[in-house]
């Protein structure tokens, strides 16, 4: 490729590898010296057929499906799948449902902002931030674990409730987590708002107008951080948020800056919210029955991701299959901004203002819950320990004598 | 003749030079690691680091300049070492001095950067070609507050020798004082040249994943990351020579003062890299020309006045 | 619910054919039914213009038989959303491109296109999303006749049994 004459332009593509994306996604710069003149978005590496899949699955298989949409948000997904069914069933569930549902999902908010707030660290070049970001989001991790079984994937919602309690230990986990990490976000705020260089690397960058945001559709903290109030937890409160308070947050600059602290001012308030859960929390059943076979009729369903405006149209058939779901992640919503915001700024913001939609990926989990010879059983660490040095034992390597750091769980 | 091959090959020259720099790379790591709650590696990480590159494949590009990519690591590698005969580590003998030696080992110290930006040039890569537009773009921000910075102790000292200055300073200590804004200038200078957060635009990896050096790989890489280590010591050491340049007499305690020396810049360099986010390349070119060069130029007038009163 | 009810009169007092084919499902929730081409076409700038419905946040395609279905799911200030239906049928899949009114359905019309077969006209550029490139032509994986059985992953091909087990099937 030769340039022209008096054409000083370069192609620079950032992706589908690349150590700046975390997900397969190309984005091609075209750049006259630091400056992107043009940006070119390609995405669609990651299509895995799912809504295809859930049209030839029950309605419970169809749930786990739906919750692996995602791996950072999967549990606002099937949120919305399980409200949608249950709208269509008829069915409310208990008030104790509603209340742990809200506290996975505030759970999932802060270990996904987190993730973020290190990610964005990274993309600057400010890895010390990533570190201790990622050190406090592994303590959400752990009681996600403890609460669901699962770090990432919960698999706690089923449709008519959810599928585990919350006892009294794990509240008290859930308590201590909420006031370590209460210190550390003020401090992070603290850091967005005073910190020279951290300030120098996101002010400015990445603008997207409050018309833009509009024109766009942009949804969760890239319209919050443009001045409009999109919550869907406000709009239209769904499981417990018609009861628990919710105070909105927003912020006027409009810039990968007002992003950050709009995220870290989110998270703040989740621990509010998870507080008033706690000490709200009433009794009672878990689940309601639900039907094998849903009435035939449509539904939409919505939830707030920590991404933003979560969607999920579901159309039944009165048969135990359905006949069509549409999720509209919110990721979706918030690619179309992003050829305006990358165009006419400098090579080294283009990760930044990428990342600061918090684009998807998925992430491994782990699985604690074993299903061999219709037999279901519990694992706990030991357990699971066990088992794969049984699992290497019977494949001729004996990994027993290997030592294990101390498990440290809280604080 | 055998001691003098000794002195450049082994001790204090290339050799120690390459252990001490593996050592002191281990030591940013870990304090970095430690500042970042991690537990950082183990002390033989970057020599197990080094030989494992040794050991791997050579890829070149077939579009690449074969020659100039192969001989590249090399020139840089071995200007880092030339330059670091003239700076003292054992009390006030280096492997070698005359009248001047200072202004060589400042030209020195500019052709690893120009190689680097040659190897990213002869990659044809458009990663590396950023890259080492950047590498260039940067080394005229830093370079100017650099040598100023260590040039001003020279005319207090009035001698153009490394050797030379760190007598004059070792004899009336409290000079010293005078050149501490020349200090941190090259200090922060010293950590652009060195291309570590927050100057490290030239490798920044989630833009141009690794600049310059993005098509080495193998031993070629494994030279190029020596010399750099290498370049560590050296910018640590001149530093300490310049302006901390306590001095017993006694061989021993010397180099024992010299190691301490030479940690507290490397702890100073990597709190810098722990505490601070990558800069953009306009900002960077402002913070060195609006803030750096202005402090250095200062100095430097100070100092003549002050020459111009002895 | 007065809201809703209150969009709903003024769409059936501009537009006659509504009669009867609007509804509010419920709270902040109206659903039409699928309207043809030209219907569509007259309701969807009124939305936009008068009635502030200025976002969209997805459109669904649907294998309904013999037609298709494109459900535009568009929103207002007040969070109410609105469905509304468009239907062409399968052996003329025409529609006509929204993205001037709302640019931020450009990748879900592209999606229409690619896993539906819809010709959506007026829609610029021609990219495979979400599709692989190299996908088969008149090979649409979201229509209900298209299994997945029978397309081979490595030849990138579609298979499907001979055309009379197919209308055998069809006619069932």
């Amino acid at each position: 490729m030769k340039p022209k004459k008096g054409n000083n332009r370069i192609v620079i593509p950032i992706g589908p590898q690349h150590p700046s994306l975390k997900e397969p996604g190309c984005f091609r710069i075209t750049l006259e010296g630091e400056k992107v003149v043009h940006a070119e978005i390609d995405i669609g590496y990651n299509h895995r057929g799912l809504e295809k899949a859930c049209e030839s699955r029950n309605y419970i298989q169809t749930l786990y499906l739906i919750e692996r949409v995602c791996g950072i948000c999967s549990h606002t997904h099937s949120t919305a799948f399980c409200q949608g069914i249950e709208e269509l069933a008829g069915l409310s569930i208990p008030p104790r449902a509603a209340y742990i549902r809200v506290i996975v999902s505030e759970l999932e908010r802060l270990h996904s902002h987190l993730l973020w707030l290190g990610v964005a660290g990274h993309e600057i070049g400010f890895d010390t931030l990533f570190m201790y970001s990622w050190r406090d989001r592994e303590k959400v991790l752990d009681v996600l674990a403890e609460v669901c079984g699962n770090r990432v994937n919960y698999g706690i919602n089923t449709i008519g409730g959810v599928r585990r309690d919350l006892d009294e230990s794990m509240q008290q986990n859930i308590a201590k987590v909420i006031a370590f990490l209460e210190d550390q976000l003020k401090y992070y705020l603290d850091l967005a708002l005073t910190d020279p260089t951290l300030s120098a690397r996101l002010a400015g960058i990445g603008k997207l107008s409050r018309e833009d945001a509009l024109k766009y559709g942009a949804v969760g903290p890239v319209a919050r951080a443009a001045g409009i109030m999109e919550d869907i937890r406000i709009i239209e409160p769904y499981a417990a948020y018609i009861e628990v308070p919710v105070k909105p947050v927003t912020d006027t600059r409009a810039d990968v800056l007002g992003r950050t602290v709009v995220r870290i001012q989110e998270m703040l308030e989740s621990l509010e919210i998870i507080g008033y859960c706690l000490k709200n929390l009433p009794g009672g059943e878990l689940t309601v029955k639900a039907p094998r076979r849903i009435p035939a009729g449509e539904v939409i369903s919505r939830t707030e991701a920590p991404r933003g405006e979560n969607i999920h149209f579901i159309r039944a058939n009165g048969t135990d299959i359905l006949d069509r779901v549409r999720v509209r992640a919110p990721t979706e919503a918030n690619w179309h901004g992003m050829k305006h915001m990358l165009e006419g700024e400098y090579l080294a913001d283009v990760p930044i203002t990428i990342a600061a939609i918090d684009p998807c990926y998925s992430c491994a989990d782990r699985a604690i819950v074993i299903n061999s010879e219709r037999k279901t059983e519990m694992m706990d660490w030991q357990g699971l320990r066990e088992y794969s040095i049984d699992w290497y034992k019977k494949r001729g390597l004996d990994l027993s004598a290997v030592k294990m750091p101390e498990r440290k769980i809280y604080i | 003749m055998l001691s003098a091959l000794t002195k450049i090959l082994v001790f204090p020259g290339f050799l120690f030079m390459s252990a001490y720099g593996l050592f002191l790379e281990y030591l940013d790591r870990k304090v970095y690691a430690r500042l970042q709650h991690r537990s950082g590696p183990p002390w033989y990480q970057p020599l197990a680091d080094f030989l494992k590159l040794l050991g791997k494949e050579t890829i070149i590009p077939a579009n690449a300049n074969q020659r100039m990519f192969r001989i590249l690591p090399v020139i840089s590698l071995s200007a880092v070492a030339t330059a670091f005969i003239y700076v003292p580590v054992l009390a006030k003998a280096p492997s070698a001095s005359f009248e001047g030696d200072l202004i060589i080992v400042l030209y020195l110290l500019t052709i690893p950067t120009v190689s680097l930006f040659l190897a990213g040039w002869y990659s044809r890569s458009v990663y590396a070609t950023i890259g080492s537009v950047r590498t260039l773009t940067q080394m005229f921000a830093y370079e100017v507050p650099l040598f100023m910075a260590l040039l001003a102790p020279a005319l207090i000292a009035q001698t153009w020798s490394v050797t030379g200055m760190a007598e004059f300073y070792s004899q009336n200590p409290l000079y010293h004082l005078l050149n501490i804004p020349a200090f941190f200038v090259a200090l922060i200078s010293g950590q652009g040249k060195l291309e570590r957060a927050p100057f490290d635009l030239p490798e920044a990896e989630t833009e141009i994943v690794a600049g310059p050096l993005v098509e080495y790989s193998g031993k070629l890489l494994a030279i190029f990351k020596m010399s750099a280590v290498c370049e560590l010591v050296l910018i640590a050491s001149l530093i300490s020579a310049v302006f901390l340049p306590l001095m017993t007499g006694n061989p021993l305690l010397d180099f024992l003062l010299y190691l301490i020396k030479t940690m507290a810049v490397l702890l100073f360099l990597a709190l810098l890299r722990s505490a601070m986010a990558r800069l953009r390349m306009d900002q960077m070119i402002k913070f060195c020309w609006r803030i750096l060069t202005p402090i250095a130029v200062v100095q430097i007038i100070i100092n003549l006045v002050i020459r111009g009163v002895l | 619910m007065q809201a809703e009810q209150k969009i709903v009169a003024q769409l059936v007092k501009k537009f006659a054919f509504l009669q009867e084919r609007i509804f509010v499902q419920r709270q902040k929730r109206i659903f039409t039914l699928p309207l043809v081409k030209e219907e569509f076409e007259q309701v969807l700038p009124y939305l936009h213009a008068e009635l502030g419905f200025a976002k969209a946040s997805l459109v669904v395609g649907t294998d309904d038989g013999d037609d298709l279905g494109f459900i535009y799911i568009l929103s207002n200030r007040e969070g109410i959303i609105l469905a509304l239906k468009e239907k062409t049928p399968k052996s003329d899949p025409r529609i006509k491109t929204v993205t001037d009114l709302f640019p931020a359905l450009a990748l879900h019309e592209r999606e229409l296109v690619n896993l539906f077969g819809a010709v959506v006209e007026g829609l610029p550029g021609d990219s495979s999303f979400p599709l692989p490139d190299g996908w088969p032509e008149g090979s649409y994986p979201m229509r209900k006749d298209w299994n997945p059985q029978y397309f081979d992953q490595e030849t990138m091909t579609y298979n499907p049994p001979s055309q009379e087990v197919e209308k055998e099937g069809g006619n069932e």
